[in-house]
């Protein structure tokens, strides 16, 4: 009986986050454009599509700025975090202070800030100006992944590394760098789904000429969405989850259980 | 109305004392003989001061300068009273506003403690759902807890904007939910277009939230405190009211901090599911920037807002000083 | 004032070899506060010096300064006639055993302690070779394809080894390496530690805060406390011999009185007088007086220097600890044979084992 009912209510719960994104997917293979009325599968939404050259446009930005966004912030992040780890008491608390700010504040209060800033500087806002942004709250979340396998480390490991004849350098790449091996691939990949799905910080940050997906489905909001965007969506969804798999495959093929 | 900006010569003497900073840190790196690992640290030290500090410090400067760049307290005013300037305006004409009818704008203060009821409602139900989900979920006989886990992430990884959207179809007064009363002979229900829809919106978005920080805790709590609580002679609903909620608290705080934070400045949501008619502090403030086009004041909303985060969240870190129920998010 | 240059008279046993590394007027800060204080020093070649002393002393920085690893505030650090004093640690011929190994986890035992070799672009054939050896000289060959986080602490702490002495540093450097083993375990490397050193001839420098073992392996003892260097000598040297009441508590067991050394080869202590060794206080000088409990030999109530009551006894194994109560201070006493609590007993001590100490000053004694 009581597992019964745990079972109904976790049921319920995952049916209220499901439902919504089960309808989205059902209205992108209906052949009308109601969103309410079912008028026949088809797959004219997908061609569509591929048609349209706003949302691919989107798409190339969206995907563009993710992954350059999780690059550079991952170097820098990595970078940053193994600096900070090395600073003496009082530099580190301010740089983690720091690096906590834009985690903390509300996402349009960043994005405000920074469109303050191009706006001080009178920078045009754009692609790049959007990349920019997007590293800026990424680096944070790669300098948390990163900081607790830097914790974990042995403290020595890098002096260890030095007293055996690495130079500083080699010290990183062969010694801190296979450590925080995992904290890096997590981070990396924590920047490029926030950047992914990022619409707040973008919206402050780029002008209606460069949009991403999520500034797009925004000006179209107010319009009513079309389905294919709907179908752009369920595409992205069905992508991620089977690179998902895929990782998780990998990940346990290089770790055999320890039996 | 435009406000003060950087002489346009500014940028290349940005970029200028960037190049001049790197290659100082180069200098340096060559001079001492080797790279000192708190050196690691520079791009990004220059980064942050670039992106969070100067635009941290943009947000006050404007918020405490008028139009032409001189101190002022007017926007902080305008946001106690909305047609401060107005009002001012018809006071230098010689006019009294209040013989003309015109009292205190109540707007944006309205919209603030609307946004923080709002938020506060959003919180409560998302605790109240989501502690049982993760007391279940962390139950060591249900065994599926890691599963629901990512059950939980996969839907965050479609847009949110769309997920939002997707509730339209099935709110409308032509939607979904109302098509199946219809077919079943019950009346259409009016269930877009008002707080609630904004309300079940916010709690779909931030759910997780609340259920993450929750589980964790309750995951990694040793079974050895609840076994001791029972073979002291603690009946289960005391056990959990005496030992296992008060050891959950920090992944309670830290699930409020995460959905209280992002829900007072929620500024999409209210539009698509609200219909304008129900305006939170986060859509105030774009509609100040963007549509006034009115940068004090709308930096002034800003840093009310900040301090109002920080201010809670100074609150929060008092009932878990070490910040346990983080780390997943 | 400590004196710092001390002087090493009773140390006879290395005499011969030449001096390879040399600390001049060494001195560290860190934020204002000083964790070295003018530390002057020098090793020997093949020797093996233990520096000793409690948390805190200044013992780990003089260790990590020769390593390269601080640089410090003030002094030079000579090593074979040149000044390294800012030379960067990988640039040194000295490798480190460190606290808790820092074994690289990424790596297996072979690639570990080959880590060195491999910067050195040694050849492969050359490094499997080296690597064998320093297995079977640790006696963990086979074990290199294990991963290091396999290992038990007592095997980690070979490798540890291993990994600096395959590279044939000049000066091998130790800090704490046993702290985290169990007792009889850390007893086992003790020895194994000594025959190695002996065996391959390199200068180790050790630093540890359990006197027993500075005593067990050193050829000398460096003694330190609140950054300054209190005692320089050889094991026994600075446990019969110790400068003043730290250094005696802190190697051994002691009873420290004060005392009146009313002339040379004469002191004064709870009412009575002994003879003793010591010279050169002066007359009516204020001294400490130090005397190790296996050194009271028990007689006759009325044979005695003076007359006490045993007021505890505790069985230690190879002796009885007893507290007795003589003269207004309460003595420990190590005999072989027991005498009954509430007893009373004559107490007695041959002027060779009572050493005479200056007092200490507070300013040391910090």
């Amino acid at each position: 009986m009581k597992k019964f009912l745990q079972r109904f209510y976790i049921i319920l719960i995952l049916l209220f986050l499901y439902v919504p994104i089960l309808v989205l997917i059902v209205q992108s293979f209906n052949a009308g454009k109601s969103r309410a009325k079912w008028e026949g599968l088809s797959f004219v939404w997908y061609e569509e599509l591929f048609k349209s050259s706003a949302i691919m446009d989107a798409l190339k930005v969206t995907v563009t700025i993710a992954l350059l966004a999780a690059v550079i912030s991952t170097v820098l992040g990595t970078l940053a975090a193994i600096g900070i780890y090395a600073m003496k008491k009082r530099p580190q608390a301010l740089m983690m202070t720091l690096t906590n700010i834009p985690m903390t504040m509300p996402d349009i209060v960043t994005g405000i800030s920074l469109m303050l800033l191009y706006l001080f500087f009178r920078v045009d806002r754009g692609y790049w100006t959007m990349l920019l942004a997007h590293i800026t709250f990424d680096i944070p979340y790669v300098i948390l992944s990163v900081m607790p396998k830097l914790k974990q480390m042995n403290k020595f490991s890098y002096e260890a590394a030095l007293d055996l004849g690495c130079t500083p350098g080699q010290a990183l790449r062969k010694v801190i760098l296979p450590a925080v091996k995992p904290g890096v691939v997590t981070g990396a990949m924590l920047a490029f789904t926030l950047s992914l799905d990022d619409f707040t910080i973008s919206y402050f940050t780029t002008s209606p000429l460069v949009q991403n997906l999520s500034t797009l489905i925004y000006s179209q909001a107010r319009k009513g969405i079309k389905p294919t965007l709907n179908a752009l969506s369920a595409l992205m969804f069905i992508t991620l989850l089977v690179l998902l798999l895929i990782v998780n495959r990998r990940t346990a093929d290089n770790h055999p259980v320890k039996s | 109305m435009t406000s003060f900006q950087a002489p346009a010569w500014s940028v290349p003497v940005l970029i200028a004392a960037f190049v001049i900073f790197i290659g100082l840190v180069i200098f340096y790196v060559i001079k001492s003989r080797g790279i000192r690992r708190p050196l690691f640290a520079m791009p990004y030290t220059a980064w942050v001061a670039l992106f969070t500090v100067i635009p941290c410090l943009l947000i006050a400067y404007y918020a405490f300068t008028d139009a032409a760049g001189r101190f002022t307290l007017d926007n902080f005013k305008s946001f106690w009273d909305s047609d401060y300037e107005m009002n001012r305006e018809l006071i230098e004409m010689g006019m009294d506003p209040a013989e003309l009818g015109f009292g205190r704008g109540t707007v944006n203060v309205d919209t603030l403690v609307y946004s923080l009821w709002m938020a506060l409602l959003c919180t409560v139900i998302c605790l109240a759902l989501g502690y049982p989900a993760a007391y279940i979920m962390a139950d060591r006989e249900f065994r599926l807890g890691a599963t629901i886990v990512v059950l939980f992430i996969i839907p965050m990884w479609m847009n949110f904007l769309l997920r939002t959207i997707a509730w339209m179809s099935l709110l409308e007064d032509n939607g979904l939910i109302n098509n199946f009363l219809a077919s079943i002979g019950l009346p259409r229900l009016r269930l877009m277009y008002n707080s609630g829809a904004v309300l079940m919106g916010m709690i779909y978005n931030y759910l997780p939230f609340m259920v993450f920080p929750i589980y964790n805790v309750l995951n990694k709590m040793d079974l050895k405190y609840s076994e001791a609580a029972m073979d002291l002679g603690a009946s289960p609903i005391k056990t959990f009211l005496k030992v296992t909620l008060p050891l959950s608290l920090p992944g309670v705080v830290s699930g409020i901090t995460m959905v209280f934070m992002p829900s007072v400045t929620t500024f999409f949501i209210p539009r698509v599911l609200g219909g304008g008619n129900t305006e939170m502090f986060g859509d105030l403030i774009e509609r100040t920037f963007l549509t006034a086009n009115n940068w004090n004041v709308g930096s002034a909303l800003s840093l009310i807002m900040m301090v109002l985060i920080l201010l809670s969240l100074g609150l929060l870190r008092k009932v878990d000083p070490e910040g346990e129920g983080e780390g997943m998010l | 004032m400590a004196d710092n240059n001390v002087s090493r008279a009773e140390y006879v046993s290395m005499e011969e070899q030449p001096r390879l590394i040399t600390l001049n007027n060494i001195s560290k800060e860190y934020d204002g506060v000083t964790v070295l204080d003018h530390i002057n020093l020098y090793i020997r070649k093949k020797e093996f010096v233990t520096l000793l002393g409690p948390s805190g002393c200044g013992k780990t920085t003089t260790l990590r300064i020769i390593g390269g690893f601080e640089t410090p505030t003030e002094g030079t650090v000579i090593f074979d006639g040149q000044d390294i004093t800012n030379l960067p640690a990988y640039k040194r011929r000295v490798n480190t055993v460190f606290q808790k190994y820092a074994l690289f986890p990424h790596l297996n035992v072979a690639d570990n302690i080959a880590f060195g070799l491999k910067l050195k672009k040694t050849p492969k054939d050359e490094i499997a070779r080296k690597v064998d050896r320093m297995l079977e000289l640790v006696n963990l060959s086979g074990y290199g394809k294990r991963s290091v986080e396999s290992l038990s602490g007592g095997q980690q702490q070979r490798i540890a080894i291993a990994r600096a002495l395959v590279n044939e540093p000049e000066v091998l450097l130790l800090d704490e390496p046993l702290g985290a083993l169990d007792l009889k375990l850390r007893k086992e490397m003790q020895l194994e530690l000594k025959s190695m050193q002996q065996r391959l001839g390199i200068t180790f420098l050790y630093v540890t805060h359990d006197q027993e073992e500075a005593l067990t392996m050193s050829d000398t003892i460096v003694v330190m406390r609140g950054g300054r260097i209190l005692q320089i000598g050889t094991p026994k040297g600075i446990y019969d011999e110790p400068k003043n009441a730290f250094v005696a508590n802190f190697i051994g067991e002691s009873n420290i009185v004060p005392g009146v050394m009313l002339k040379d080869e004469l002191v004064e202590f709870c009412g009575a007088r002994f003879a003793c060794v010591d010279e050169g206080f002066g007359e009516n000088a204020e001294v400490d007086v130090v005397i190790r409990p296996e050194d009271i030999v028990l007689v006759g109530e009325d044979v005695g220097h003076l007359t006490g009551v045993v007021r505890s006894v505790l069985f230690k194994g190879v002796h009885y600890e007893m507290m007795i109560e003589a003269g207004g201070i309460l003595w420990k006493v190590h005999s072989t044979t027991m005498e009954p609590e509430g007893s009373r007993v004559g107490l007695s001590v041959v002027p060779f084992n009572i050493h005479i100490m200056h007092k200490m000053e507070e300013a040391n004694a910090k």
